[in-house]
């Protein structure tokens, strides 16, 4: 018998480590001043890819290998929607998740048919939860203490500033939504290792929630950190407390499932957050 | 630019047939079939029809909001709320008084849930893309758990409350064999003339449409941004509820779980093809009904309905790469 403690230790660490991963690639991507509400597509699209190499090699290393593929590859397509085509970033976003949702689905149906009740093979949990940690790590370190962080943070704040002082806005980006593809990568193929085989729109919102972690921690690298361990804690809790009643009444499972977004939803109310986000969120 | 739009026109269409060909159908049969499966049949056309009309309504909701500058993500919770109150009230008052009234409760609840956000956006800066998904999370868990709890039928499975009497639906406009075309869909158009009206011809909706425009130079006109923008938000919620309320008396005849296969995302698109036009969000909710019609069609040639999110996905891109464009400024 695992005493309680420790099992809503793990399960946070579960819950929070793609909220981790996914938030801090939209930190990327956000600092550099692309809005990334197509995280959530990035992130499934990676997972799908994640079981498909995983299914098809048998080699968990090539599952995550093919889930980074796939989210670079939505992530750059993100980069010339918006900085080649110039389209408005929520839409572009809106647009991208849609597309991931439909062919994620679609694909599963037909090349992953005929793995029908295999497990993909994928890295152990442990394995992302360092990641998660290293990434968080990096992100504050490469932000403000390396050349290319400081002309990320530059050129998010204020890309006209940044074009006269001889940075290409547009290039910077490219480099910043590496990063996003590589972590959203992390993400989508974390989420294969827990469930072992893709089902669709199985990243069920947790982009969004990510990007509200990131709006929480006020675009700062620990600070969503943080924010994310509390939303995977709140889910933790709720796994935690299904069924038990509470002063004697039975609460319903979903009631706890609402508590991360009823939190988002209060503290965005309450100003936390929200106020520090780069001033060149969004412009050319 | 032009050439750039080209090569995303391209990619778009290479997608879609990369897509088609991986479910083992020939394109030009699965386009074909796309085509007879919504417009070929009385029944195609009926299905046709009752996809839009949810569309059309939630396409006029997120109009509103977009027209003021807002993006409704929150519309799929509003719609979901707006259906649960609807069939909640029409399940105790019978006859059309439950229509009725159980309209109207739609409409205050939609209205209701699309309140936070606004004011959120409004008196606090919180964004509304983020706050309208969390309350879409919260109204959809609330009302599966209110389905599958005091609300369920009795003796059923399913997270389903018990269906309206007959008495207390909305009839159908035409019934002609196999083609039907409920009440629901004129009443959609309705809205749609009224909300062209309001944003073309009233102060408020002038209002509305400049904070969406510009809001600062709005302040300095004079213009009560704050105002209109929670205006604005609780107009589209009440609008989404209205849709829900709708499809619960004209189609469902009951409040389920699955209330919802994503009508709000479907809508979004709706409303970004409609571009600022009022009017054209009747044809462009017809293009995504029938685009979903057609591609539930496919799937007796074996091609899934994940199709339909793909097709709409790049509708919405290449329509944004025309029409949503902001100034590259000097490349580099």
């Amino acid at each position: 018998m695992v005493s309680p403690i420790v099992q809503l230790a793990v399960s946070t660490a579960i819950f929070s480590a793609p909220l981790v991963l996914g938030g801090l690639g939209a930190l990327a991507s956000e600092r550099s001043g692309v809005i990334n509400i197509g995280i959530e597509g990035k992130m499934l699209f990676a997972a799908w890819a994640a079981a498909f190499g995983g299914l098809v090699s048998g080699n968990p290393v090539v599952g995550l290998v093919c889930a980074i593929l796939a989210a670079t590859v939505v992530s750059q397509a993100h980069w010339a929607l918006t900085q080649l085509f110039g389209i408005d970033h929520v839409i572009s976003g809106m647009g991208l998740n849609a597309v991931a949702a439909g062919a994620t689905s679609l694909l599963s149906k037909t090349l992953l048919a005929p793995y029908a009740g295999a497990k993909a093979a994928a890295l152990p949990l442990p394995f992302f939860w360092v990641a998660a940690v290293l990434a968080a790590l990096g992100a504050a370190f490469v932000l403000h203490r390396t050349r290319g962080g400081l002309h990320l943070l530059a050129v998010g704040h204020d890309p006209d500033k940044a074009r006269q002082a001889g940075l290409r806005p547009v290039a910077v980006r490219f480099k910043a939504l590496l990063f996003t593809g590589l972590l959203a990568g992390l993400a989508g193929a974390l989420l294969i290792s827990n469930a072992r085989g893709f089902t669709d729109n199985m990243t069920s919102g947790r982009g969004y929630i990510a990007l509200a972690a990131l709006i929480l921690g006020g675009w700062r690298p620990w600070p969503t950190f943080a924010a994310c361990l509390l939303f995977g804690f709140a889910d933790a809790l709720q796994l935690q407390f299904q069924g038990t009643p509470l002063w004697g009444a039975s609460i319903p499972v979903e009631a706890w499932q609402c508590l991360p977004y009823v939190a988002t939803v209060v503290a965005l109310a309450a100003k936390w957050g929200g106020t520090k986000a780069p001033a060149g969120l969004g412009r050319p | 630019m032009n050439a750039r739009l080209g090569w995303l026109v391209l990619a778009g269409a290479g997608l879609v047939w990369a897509v088609v060909a991986s479910t083992g159908t020939p394109v030009p049969d699965a386009l074909r079939e796309m085509f007879t499966g919504a417009f070929g049949t009385p029944a195609g056309w009926r299905e046709t029809f009752k996809e839009s009309t949810p569309l059309l309504v939630l396409g006029a909701s997120v109009f509103w909001a977009l027209k003021a500058g807002l993006f409704n993500i929150g519309a799929d919770g509003q719609y979901v709320v707006g259906g649960l109150a609807a069939a909640v009230v029409g399940l105790r008052v019978p006859g059309p008084a439950g229509v009725l009234t159980g309209t109207l409760a739609g409409v205050g609840a939609g209205a209701a849930w699309a309140f936070l956000p606004g004011w959120i956006k409004a008196y606090r800066g919180g964004h509304e893309v983020i706050t309208t998904i969390m309350m879409n999370n919260i109204g959809r868990l609330m009302a599966t758990a209110l389905a599958a709890g005091v609300l369920k039928a009795p003796g059923q499975q399913n997270a389903e409350t018990p269906l309206l009497p007959d008495a207390t639906t909305l009839p159908n406009l035409v019934h002609n064999g196999a083609f039907r075309l409920s009440w629901a869909f004129p009443i959609g158009l309705l809205v749609v003339v009224g909300m062209a009206f309001y944003f073309g011809r009233t102060v408020g909706g002038f209002e509305a449409s400049a904070t969406g425009a510009n809001p600062r130079a709005s302040r300095f006109a004079g213009i009560d941004v704050r105002t209109a923008t929670l205006r604005a938000m609780l107009a589209s919620g009440a609008v989404a509820g209205l849709a829900g309320a709708l499809q619960v008396f004209a189609v469902k005849h009951q409040f389920n779980a699955d209330f919802s296969p994503g009508y709000g995302f479907d809508a979004l698109g709706v409303a970004l093809l409609a571009a600022g036009q009022a009017w054209i969000v009747i044809p462009s909710a017809l293009l995504f009904g029938a685009l979903a019609r057609g591609t539930s069609a496919l799937s007796i040639l074996g091609v899934p309905k994940g199709l339909n999110g793909v097709l709409l996905g790049i509708v919405v891109l290449v329509f944004a790469a025309v029409r949503y464009r902001k100034e590259v400024a000097a490349r580099g």
